[in-house]
C-alpha cells in the first residue's frame, strides 16, 4: 500500500535536501546515527515501498560501505592502536571509526534521498512548481526527465519484441541476455532521438512557449500553511548550521 | 479564416514537394486534403500549422494568410519566421507518430489533454472543465486517470485529438486521423468536429483516400506528385476518376483479390484449443479483455480475420500464434509445434508477425538492413539474406529506397517495408495486425495481391482488421471477437 500522503511534495523534497545539509555541517556520528535510526529507517518502513527501496539501498550503498570500510579499516594512516598487523595494511581503531562514520553518513544521504526519490508524487511535484509559478522549462526538464525512464524501458520492451518476431532468440544467460542489451540500443537511441525532433516541434505547436504563466490541470495541493513551514524550516536550519559552525570551529 | 497560396515548396535542396497549391478554409467548413502517398499533403498540413521547416532550409515561395495577418515568402534568408506559439493558439495540428506528440510532462491522459490550455494560463478550474466535456464527447472519459505511454494506439490517437479539440482552436488541421481506430472512435471523434465545426472551426483532414463519413458538405483538394487535381465538393470527387492517381474511397473492396476457396485439405497451420489468457491488472487501469476459450483451426491456402471493435481481444489472439504472448490455460500448435516455453524468436522461421504500430519494429538503419535481419538471424548468410531483401522489397515496391533510411519514408512505404521484412524471412504463417490502416489505395491492392499469392502458394495468413471491405474480399472467413470470445463465425 502507498503511504498516506500528509505533506506536499515540494516540502517532502526539502525537508530531505535539507536534512542533508545538517548531516553534512554537524560533523558527528551521534546525529547521523540518531537521523538514521529515527528519521530514515521510520522513513523508509512506512513508505509502502520497503522491499525496493531497501534493495535499492543495498544496491547503491553497499559497494561504497565495504570499500570505505576496506580501504579506511586496513590503510587508515593516523591509526595508532592497532587491532591487527598484516605488514602493509594494518587494522586500527581508528580507521574502523572512520569508515563507520562515514558508512552511517553515506547511509543517511543514501536513504534520505532514495525514500524521497521513490516515494514522491511527481505528478504533484511538477503541478506545485507550476502553481508557484516556476520557469516552464525548469518544470519540463524535471518532469521530462523523470517520465523517460518508464518511456525508455517500454520502447526498449517494443523493439525487443520486434526483434524476437523477427527471429531473435534471447536465451537465459548472462552473455546472451547482454547480447540482447546491446541489440536494442542502437535502435532505442535512434529512436528516442527521432521522438526527440519530432516531440520539439509538438511542443511549440502546442503553445508550449507562449510567455504568460502557466497553469496546471491537477490541483494545487500545496497549502499557505505549508508555505509559511518550508519557509520556517529554511531559516531554523540556516540558523542551526550557523550556531554549530560558530561553536564548534576553533579560532 | 486561413488561406495558403503556395506557388513551390521544396525541402532542402530538394525537388518541389508542392508546386501551384492554392488552399483556403472558410469558418465551419471540413475540408479533406485526398492524396496517395508521397502526394503533399504532410507537407501541406505542416505549412497549415505553421511549421514551414525554413530553418531547415526548406525554401517557399507564396504566402500563407491567418485571420488578418499575410505572410509573403520569397524563398529569402529574410523570409519572416512564424512564431509557433502564437500561431498555435488559432491552428490546432494533430501530425501523424503518436509517441513524438506525447509531451512527456503528463501523468494522465487528462493532464495530456489539458496541455496546450495550461500553456496558455487557462485557470485550472475551466480547465479541468473543459477537458472533462471533450473525454465526454470522444469516449475518452474512462481513460482520463490512465498513463498516456500506456495507451493502445486507437486509443493515444483519440487523446491526442482531444488534446487539440480541447483549444477550441479556429482551424483543426489533422494529419491521417483516423489510422487505426475502429468504427465507433471514428463515428465519436466524427461528431466531436461536427460539433466544433458548428462553433465555426474550420476544420482541414488530410486521408490517403476520399472518407465514407464525412459530412456531406466536405470539400476535397485532391493532390498527386505534389500538385492539385481535384478541388470541389466531396460527392464530385467520387466520381471525378481520381483513382487514376492512387486516390481511392474509403469502404471500396480492393480490385486485385483473385482469393480461391482453399481445400482446407491436409493437416492445419494452426490448432488453437480452448485457448484462455488474462493480462494482470494495472493499477488504475480497466480490466483489458484477454481471451475466453478460443478455438481455431487454420489450413494450408486459408486467409481468416479476425474482426471486432478496439479491445474485443483481436491483437492478443495474434501474439499466441507466434509465441509473443503464452496462452494461461489451452493449447497452441503451430506447424505441428506446440508452443510451450520456446523463446519467441524460434517461430521466426514459420511465423512473420506484422505489428499495428509499425514504429515498433522498424530497428534498422536502412531499408535493406532492415528487411535482411529476419533471414540473417534465422540462419541465412549475409548474401543470401540480401538476395531475399531484395526480392521482398521488389515484391512491395521498394527497391529503389532500399538504401534510405526507414524513417526517412513515408507511413504507407514504411508499413510496406515492415511486409517485406515479414516476407523476406519466408514463413508459411503470415500473423497480421490491421494491415491495411492507413494504406493508400494502390499499396491497399499490392497487400490484397500478396495475400492471395501467399495463400495460393500454400501458405496462411491470420489477419486483425477494421477494414470490412478488404476482409469481405480478401478472406476466406472471419470470426468477431468480443470481450476475449469469439461470438461469430462466417464469410
Amino acid at each position: 500500500m502507498p503511504r498516506r500522503r500528509i505533506y506536499n511534495p515540494v516540502t517532502e523534497l526539502l525537508t530531505a535536501a535539507l536534512l542533508v545539509v545538517l548531516v553534512l555541517v554537524v560533523n558527528r556520528w551521534e546525529f547521523s546515527l540518531g537521523v538514521l535510526v529515527l528519521g530514515v529507517l521510520p522513513a523508509v518502513l512506512f513508505s509502502g515501498r520497503a522491499r525496493r527501496i531497501g534493495l535499492a539501498l543495498a544496491l547503491v550503498t553497499g559497494p561504497l560501505l565495504i570499500s570505505s570500510l576496506l580501504l579506511h579499516g586496513l590503510f587508515f594512516p593516523e591509526g595508532e592502536r592497532i587491532l591487527l598487523d598484516l605488514g602493509i595494511a594494518r587494522v586500527s581503531v581508528e580507521g574502523l571509526v572512520f569508515a563507520a562514520v562515514l558508512g552511517v553518513r553515506t547511509s543517511v544521504f543514501a536513504g534520505v534521498l532514495l525514500t524521497t526519490a521513490m516515494t514522491l508524487d511527481i505528478a504533484e511535484l511538477l503541478a506545485t512548481m507550476t502553481h508557484r509559478g516556476w520557469n516552464r522549462k525548469l518544470v519540463f526538464v524535471i518532469g521530462s526527465a523523470v517520465g523517460l525512464i518508464p518511456h525508455v524501458a517500454l520502447r526498449g520492451q517494443q523493439i525487443t519484441r520486434a526483434q524476437q518476431a523477427r527471429g531473435f532468440v534471447v536465451g537465459r544467460g548472462p552473455f546472451t541476455r547482454l547480447r540482447g542489451l546491446l541489440a536494442v540500443t542502437t535502435p532505442l537511441v535512434i529512436g528516442l532521438l527521432v521522438d526527440a525532433s519530432e516531440r520539439n516541434h509538438m511542443l511549440e505547436a502546442r503553445g508550449f512557449s507562449a510567455t504568460v504563466a502557466r497553469t496546471s490541470y491537477v490541483p494545487d495541493s500545496d497549502t499557505a500553511g505549508q508555505r509559511v513551514f518550508r519557509r520556517l524550516l529554511v531559516l531554523g536550519v540556516g540558523l542551526c548550521c550557523a550556531v554549530w559552525l560558530i561553536v564548534t570551529v576553533p579560532g | 479564416m486561413i488561406s495558403l497560396e503556395v506557388e513551390s515548396f521544396a525541402h532542402d535542396g530538394a525537388a518541389p514537394a508542392l508546386t501551384d497549391v492554392s488552399l483556403s478554409v472558410q469558418p465551419g467548413e471540413h475540408v479533406v486534403l485526398a492524396g496517395a502517398s508521397g502526394s503533399g499533403k504532410t507537407t501541406l498540413v505542416r505549412l497549415l500549422a505553421g511549421l514551414t521547416g525554413l530553418d531547415a532550409g526548406a525554401t517557399l515561395l507564396g504566402s500563407i494568410t491567418l485571420g488578418d495577418q499575410r505572410l509573403r515568402f520569397d524563398g529569402s534568408p529574410r523570409d519572416p519566421r512564424i512564431d509557433a506559439a502564437r500561431w498555435s493558439a488559432q491552428v490546432a495540428y494533430v501530425a501523424q507518430g503518436a509517441w513524438g506528440q506525447l509531451s512527456m510532462m503528463s501523468s494522465t491522459v487528462g493532464e495530456e489533454v489539458a496541455f496546450g490550455l495550461a500553456n496558455r494560463g487557462v485557470p485550472s478550474a475551466q480547465l479541468r472543465l473543459r477537458v472533462e466535456e471533450v473525454a465526454v464527447a470522444l469516449g475518452l472519459t474512462p481513460l482520463l486517470q490512465r498513463d498516456p505511454r500506456r495507451l493502445s494506439g486507437g486509443q493515444l490517437q483519440r487523446t491526442l485529438i482531444a488534446a487539440a479539440v480541447v483549444q477550441r482552436p479556429r482551424v483543426l488541421v489533422l494529419d491521417e486521423p483516423f489510422q487505426g481506430l475502429d468504427d465507433d472512435a471514428v463515428r465519436e471523434v466524427g461528431a466531436a468536429l461536427e460539433v466544433l465545426r458548428g462553433d465555426g472551426t474550420g476544420v482541414v483532414v488530410s486521408a490517403p483516400m476520399l472518407p465514407l463519413d464525412a459530412p456531406r458538405s466536405a470539400r476535397v483538394l485532391a493532390l498527386a506528385g505534389g500538385r492539385p487535381v481535384f478541388d470541389g465538393p466531396l460527392a464530385e470527387a467520387r466520381s471525378a476518376g481520381l483513382d487514376r492517381y492512387g486516390i481511392g474511397t474509403a469502404g471500396d473492396p480492393p480490385t486485385r483479390t483473385g482469393v480461391d476457396r482453399p481445400a482446407g485439405a491436409g493437416p492445419a497451420l494452426v490448432e488453437l484449443r480452448n485457448v484462455s489468457f488474462s493480462y494482470p491488472d494495472e493499477r488504475g487501469a480497466p480490466r483489458v479483455a484477454g481471451l475466453r476459450g478460443i478455438d481455431l483451426d487454420v489450413h494450408p491456402g486459408e486467409i481468416v480475420a479476425l474482426r471486432g471493435p478496439n479491445g474485443s481481444g483481436k491483437s492478443t489472439l495474434l501474439q499466441h500464434l507466434d509465441g509473443l504472448l503464452r496462452a494461461g490455460a489451452g493449447s497452441v500448435t503451430v506447424e505441428g509445434t506446440l508452443i510451450r516455453r520456446q523463446p519467441t524468436g524460434s517461430f521466426a522461421g514459420t511465423v512473420g508477425y506484422l505489428f499495428q504500430d509499425t514504429d515498433q519494429q522498424l530497428f534498422e538503419r536502412t531499408v535493406l538492413r532492415e528487411v535482411a535481419y529476419g533471414p540473417r538471424v534465422t540462419g541465412a548468410g549475409r548474401a543470401e539474406a540480401g538476395r531475399r531483401a531484395a526480392a521482398a522489397l521488389a515484391e512491395v515496391g521498394l527497391r529503389a529506397v532500399e538504401e534510405v533510411h526507414p524513417y526517412e519514408l513515408g507511413f504507407v512505404q514504411r508499413r510496406l517495408v515492415a511486409l517485406a521484412s515479414l516476407i523476406a524471412t519466408g514463413p508459411s504463417l503470415w500473423v497480421l495486425d490491421e494491415p491495411t490502416a492507413g494504406l493508400d489505395a494502390p499499396a491497399r491492392e499490392t497487400v490484397a495481391a500478396l495475400l492471395a499469392a501467399h495463400a495460393r502458394a500454400g501458405g496462411a495468413v491470420v489477419l486483425a482488421t477494421h477494414d470490412a471491405a478488404f476482409a469481405d474480399a480478401v478472406v476466406h472467413r472471419s470470426l468477431w471477437l468480443d470481450d476475449g470470445r469469439v461470438v461469430r463465425e462466417g464469410h
